[in-house]
C-alpha cells in the first residue's frame, strides 16, 4: 500500500528519520498507541537506506522511502505474525517476520543496532500477549510508554546551536547580564566623548592660541581637560563595575555547568564510564567549561558593545563629513569578507585544539595512576614518546589556528591603517583648501582610530567565540547522553529487603556480544552462593547485571519478587553490599572510607564495623589511627588492609544482599585467612553472592554455582559437584595440581 | 565489641609503664593507650592494647573514668601523643625542599620544614593537619579562629 508523500531523498538522516516517524504517526488509528521504534538502516542488498519499524498496540508497521522518493508503508497486526526473530551476524543483522514457522518478511539492519533490536522484539513478544489475551490490564505496558518517551526525545531533538543553549546556562543571571550590557554601554558612551571634545578643543582654544589672536578665553583650556578628565574618570569606574559583575556571572555559569555536567555523568551508567576516557571527561569538565568562563567574562557583552560603538561611530563620522566618512570606511567589506572566510577556518581549528587537549589530559589520567607498571616495564621512555606525541598534537593543532590567526590580525591593522592613510590624505586637502577645520579632521581621526580599534577587538574575538563554541559543543556532547537506565519510570520505594534474587532467563548483550545466555536462578533469603568458572564465563556480569549496573537485555531480575527495573535504584543499592577484588579507597581518612555508604554513623558504629572487619587492630598501630588518611595519596596500606577496610564499608551499611567479587584473590593465603574470618561475620544472615578462583573460598556456600560460557553448566554442593565430574571437578583438580605441584 | 572489657584498673610504676588489670584479675604489663582519633577527638576513644597490639580494653569517654585511672591514662598519653596545636603562623617560606614554617603553639614557638603541599591535609570542615618532614603533627583545630595575618600565610601554600 504505496503512499504519495513528501520527497525524502533530499534530506538529511536524521530529518528523514523523523519524516518517516511522523508519517507512521499520521497512520495510526483511533487508541493506537506507538511502543517502539526501530530504525533500519539497510535494505536487502546491504547496501544503506532508512527504514522504521514501529509498533503500535495493535499493529507492527515498516515504513521506508522508494526508490521515487515517496514513502511506503507495510503494516501487520499483532494478532496475525507468531513471532520476531532477531538473527545476528556479527556487523549486520536480520529481523524475520515468522508467520507459521516461516520467515514472510525480512529487515536487515547494522550490528550496533541489535540492543535496540532485543528492546523491540521484546515489547512485541509482551504486547503480543497482551493482544492475544482477553485481560487488557498489563502492568509493564505502562513502562513502556514512558520509555517510548525518552526514545522519541532521542530522535526529536533538534541539533541545537550550542551557543544557543549557553544561554539557558546564563538566564537566571540575565538581570545582572542586562545591568552589565548597561553599563557597557555607557562606559562605551563615556570614551566617545573623548575626540568630541577635542574637535572643539582644537579649533576653538588651540589653533586661535597658536595664530595668535588675542580674544580667547584660556579657562576654556582648563575647562576642556577637566570635561576629559572626567569623562575619562567616568569610563573608568563604569568599566570596573562592568568586568566586576561579569566575571561574577561568568565564574557562576561555567561553575553551573561544571556541576551540572558532573552530576550527569554521575547518573550514567558503567557502560557509559567503560567506553570513555578518564582524561577526556576531566577535561571536558574541567578546561572546557573555563574556556566558557572566560568567553561569558570577557567577551560576549565585549562583542555587542564592539557592534554597537561600530555603528555609533560610523554614523558619528557620516554626520561629520559624509564623502571622508565612505572613503575611510572603503576597507570594511574586505574585512567582512575575511572575517567569513577565517571563522570556519577557527572553528574547526579550535575543535581539534580542545580534542588534542582531551588526548593529552588521557594520556595522563592513564600514565600517572599505572606508573608502576610503567617502571616495572621500564617503559618510561615509550610514556615520554607518547606524551611528546600527544602534546605534539597539541601543538600542531594550535599551529594550524596561528598560523590563519597571525596573518588574519596584522591584515586587520593593515587595512584599518589603509583607511587611516585615506582619511590623512583626503582630510589633508580638504583642510588646504578650507573645507574643513584643523579640529574636525583631528576628531575625524581620533573616531576612525577607535573605529578600527574596535574591528581589531572584534576580530579578536572572534576567535574566543568559535572557542567557546567548540568548548561548549564538547560539554553538551557529555550533557546529550541520556541515561540508559532511566530511574524516573515508575520506579518503587523500598525499605529493607528479605534477600531474594531470582534470575528469570536472563540475556545480556555487550555491544554486539552476547554474554549471557539465559540464566535461571533463584536464591533463597540468607543463602550464600558460590560462583565459579572459567574466566570470561560471565560471572562478574552476573554480579554486576544484580547490582544493576548494567541492565539486562531480556528476562528478568526479580529482587524479592519485585522486578530489578521497577525498583528506585538508590534504595536498592542501600541494600547492596560489594567487596570488590581491588578495594577502592577514597582519599580521605579510614573514618570517612569506612562510613563511606552511611555517612550519618557514629564513631561507635564505624569502630563496630573495623573490629567485625579484623581492621580495627591494625587501624590501631597506625600513628593517625582512625584519622590516618588513605587513598591516592595517603598511608601506604597493604592489599590486605585496604580489603579489610572495604569489607568494613560493607559491614557499616548492614545490607541484605552482599556480593564478593573476587574478594580474596588478591592477597596471600595468611591474609586470605585474616579475610576470611571478617567475611565470616559480614557473611551470616544475608544473601551473598561469591565469586571465587580459590575454590576453599567457597567453604561456607551452601551451593556451588558453575557457569561456562554465559550459561550455568551445574549447580550443587563442592562434594556432590566434585562426583559428578564436570567443568566444577576440572577446575577443583587444576587447583589442587597448582597448589601441590 | 562485647568482647572489649570497660571494666578494668590501671597501675602505673615510676618509669609510666602501665599495667591494666582486667574484670578477672589478670595482669597485663606494658599495656598503652592508644587515641584512635588522635586528629580529630583526642579526648574520646581511648583504646588500650598489650605490648602485642591487642586490644584489652576501650574507653569512649575519658571522663567517665574515676580521677585516678583517667590522670594515669593521660599521662601515659602525653609521652606517647605529641600532637602541637598552631596557634598563629609567623611565617611560612620557600626552602630547597618544600617549605620552612615558623609557628607558635600551644607547646611554644617552633620551626619545622614541609616537604610539599600534600603535608597540608584537610580533616573534616576547617581542621587542619600539618605533617612536618620529620612526621611530627601540628594540628590547626579550626583554621577561621587563626588570626588574619596567619591565615593569610597559610593561605598561599594551601
Amino acid at each position: 500500500m504505496a503512499n504519495r508523500s513528501p520527497k525524502l531523498s533530499r534530506l538529511a538522516p536524521t530529518e528523514r528519520a523523523q519524516a518517516l516517524i511522523s508519517y507512521a504517526d499520521g497512520k495510526l488509528v483511533n487508541s493506537e498507541r506507538v511502543l517502539a521504534r526501530f530504525q533500519t538502516d539497510l535494505n536487502a542488498d546491504l547496501n544503506f537506506h532508512q527504514g522504521m519499524i514501529v509498533l503500535t498496540s495493535q499493529r507492527l508497521m515498516h515504513v521506508e522511502s522508494t526508490k521515487g522518493g515517496a514513502v511506503q508503508m507495510k503494516a501487520w497486526p499483532i494478532a496475525e505474525i507468531d513471532d520476531l526473530v532477531l538473527e545476528e551476524f556479527g556487523a549486520t543483522a536480520t529481523i524475520h517476520l515468522m508467520q507459521g514457522s516461516a520467515s514472510s518478511y525480512q529487515w536487515r539492519t547494522t550490528g550496533g543496532r541489535v540492543r535496540e533490536a532485543d528492546t523491540l522484539l521484546s515489547k512485541f513478544k509482551a504486547q503480543r500477549k497482551v493482544v492475544l489475551s482477553i485481560t487488557p490490564f498489563d502492568p509493564p505496558t505502562k513502562l513502556d510508554e514512558s520509555e517510548v518517551d525518552g526514545a522519541e526525545k532521542e530522535v526529536v531533538l533538534p541539533p541545537r546551536q550550542a551557543m544557543v543553549r549557553l544561554w539557558k546556562f546564563v538566564k537566571p543571571w540575565r538581570k545582572q547580564m542586562a545591568i552589565a550590557t548597561l553599563l557597557t554601554l555607557a562606559s562605551t558612551g563615556a570614551s566617545m566623548i573623548w575626540p568630541g571634545l577635542t574637535m572643539p578643543l582644537v579649533d576653538k582654544v588651540l589653533i586661535p592660541l597658536h595664530e595668535g589672536k588675542p580674544n580667547v578665553n584660556p579657562h576654556l583650556v582648563y575647562y576642556y581637560i577637566a570635561a576629559l578628565a572626567g569623562a575619562a574618570i567616568l569610563a573608568w569606574a563604569l568599566n570596573w563595575a562592568k568586568t566586576y559583575i561579569l566575571a561574577r556571572v561568568s565564574e557562576r555559569v561555567a561553575s553551573q555547568l561544571r556541576r551540572q555536567t558532573f552530576n550527569h555523568i554521575q547518573e550514567l551508567s558503567l557502560t557509559y564510564f567503560n567506553k570513555k576516557r578518564t582524561g577526556d571527561l576531566i577535561s571536558r569538565i574541567s578546561s572546557d567549561t573555563d574556556e566558557i568562563c572566560y568567553f561569558i567574562s570577557v567577551n560576549l557583552i565585549g562583542f555587542a558593545d564592539d557592534v554597537l560603538m561600530i555603528v555609533f561611530t560610523a554614523a558619528i563620522l557620516f554626520t561629520i563629513d559624509p564623502i571622508m566618512a565612505i572613503c575611510a570606511l572603503a576597507p570594511l567589506p574586505i574585512v567582512a569578507w575575511l572575517v567569513q572566510r577565517v571563522r570556519e577556518l577557527l572553528r574547526g581549528g579550535f575543535a581539534a585544539g580542545s580534542r588534542a587537549w582531551s588526548q593529552m589530559t588521557s594520556v595522563l589520567a592513564d600514565t600517572i595512576p599505572g606508573v608502576r607498571v610503567v617502571k616495572a616495564f621500564a617503559q618510561e621512555r615509550r610514556e615520554v614518546e607518547r606524551f611528546r606525541a600527544a602534546d605534539q598534537q597539541v601543538v600542531d593543532a594550535n599551529d594550524r589556528v596561528n598560523k590563519t590567526w597571525s596573518f588574519f590580525e596584522p591584515m586587520i591593522v593593515l587595512l584599518s591603517d589603509t583607511g587611516l592613510l585615506v582619511v590623512w590624505g583626503i582630510g589633508a586637502w580638504s583642510v588646504a583648501h578650507h573645507q574643513i577645520t584643523v579640529g574636525i579632521l583631528t576628531g575625524f581621526i581620533a573616531y576612525i582610530g577607535r573605529f578600527y580599534g574596535r574591528l581589531d577587538s572584534m576580530s579578536r574575538m572572534l576567535a574566543a567565540v568559535q572557542r567557546a563554541a567548540a568548548s561548549a559543543h564538547r560539554v553538551f556532547d557529555v550533557l546529550d547522553v541520556k541515561p540508559d537506565m532511566p530511574n524516573t519510570m515508575s520506579t518503587k520505594h523500598i525499605g529493607r529487603l528479605q534477600g531474594e534474587i531470582e534470575f528469570r532467563d536472563v540475556k545480556f548483550r555487550y555491544g554486539a556480544r552476547q554474554i549471557m545466555r539465559g540464566v535461571s536462578l533463584k536464591i533463597a533469603p540468607g543463602e550464600m552462593i558460590g560462583l565459579v568458572g572459567p574466566s570470561g564465563a560471565g560471572k562478574t556480569t552476573l554480579v554486576n547485571l544484580a547490582c544493576r549496573f548494567f541492565e539486562v537485555s531480556e528476562g528478568a531480575i526479580l529482587v524479592d519478587g519485585i522486578d530489578l527495573r521497577e525498583l528506585n535504584v538508590e534504595d536498592y543499592r542501600k541494600n547492596l553490599g560489594l567487596v570488590l577484588q581491588e578495594p577502592y579507597l577514597f582519599y580521605g581518612t579510614i573514618l570517612e572510607n569506612i562510613a563511606y555508604g552511611k555517612q550519618d554513623a557514629t564513631r561507635a558504629e564505624v569502630i563496630a564495623a573495623a573490629r567485625a572487619a579484623r581492621a580495627h587492630e591494625f587501624i590501631m598501630r597506625l600513628q593517625d589511627g582512625y584519622d590516618s588518611m588513605v587513598g591516592e595519596r595517603g598511608q601506604q596500606l597493604s592489599g590486605g588492609e585496604r580489603q579489610r577496610i572495604s569489607i568494613a564499608r560493607a559491614l557499616l551499611i548492614n545490607p541484605a544482599i552482599l556480593i564478593l567479587d573476587e574478594a580474596t584473590s588478591s592477597v596471600d593465603t595468611e591474609t586470605e585467612r585474616e579475610i576470611q574470618a571478617a567475611l565470616e561475620n559480614l557473611i551470616t544472615g544475608r544473601t551473598t553472592i561469591a565469586i571465587a578462583h580459590r575454590l576453599g573460598t567457597l567453604r561456607r556456600a551452601n551451593r556451588l554455582v558453575v557457569m561456562d560460557d554465559g550459561r550455568i553448566s551445574e549447580i550443587g554442593s563442592h562434594e556432590e559437584l566434585l562426583k559428578s565430574s564436570g567443568t566444577y571437578s576440572r577446575l577443583h583438580q587444576a587447583m589442587m595440581e597448582v597448589t601441590n605441584g | 565489641m562485647s568482647e572489649v572489657a570497660t571494666n578494668f584498673t590501671l597501675e602505673m610504676d615510676n618509669e609510666c609503664n602501665l599495667t591494666l588489670i582486667d574484670a578477672a584479675g589478670v595482669r597485663h604489663e606494658k599495656a598503652r593507650p592508644v587515641r584512635l582519633f588522635p586528629l580529630t577527638d583526642p579526648s574520646a576513644w581511648i583504646s588500650i592494647v598489650n605490648a602485642q597490639g591487642q586490644e584489652l580494653a576501650c574507653v569512649k569517654q575519658i571522663d567517665t573514668l574515676p580521677d585516678a585511672l583517667r590522670e594515669m591514662l593521660l599521662k601515659a598519653l602525653a609521652n606517647r601523643d605529641f600532637v602541637p596545636v598552631i596557634r598563629s603562623i609567623k611565617s611560612v617560606t620557600r626552602a630547597p625542599t618544600g617549605h620552612a614554617w615558623t609557628v607558635v603553639t600551644d607547646r611554644g614557638e617552633t620551626i619545622f620544614q614541609t616537604e610539599s603541599d600534600e603535608s597540608i591535609q584537610q580533616l573534616g570542615g576547617s581542621r587542619l593537619v600539618v605533617i612536618d618532614a620529620r612526621n611530627t603533627r601540628y594540628l590547626i583545630p579550626d583554621v577561621n579562629a587563626l588570626d588574619a595575618k596567619s591565615r593569610q600565610r597559610l593561605e598561599r601554600y594551601y
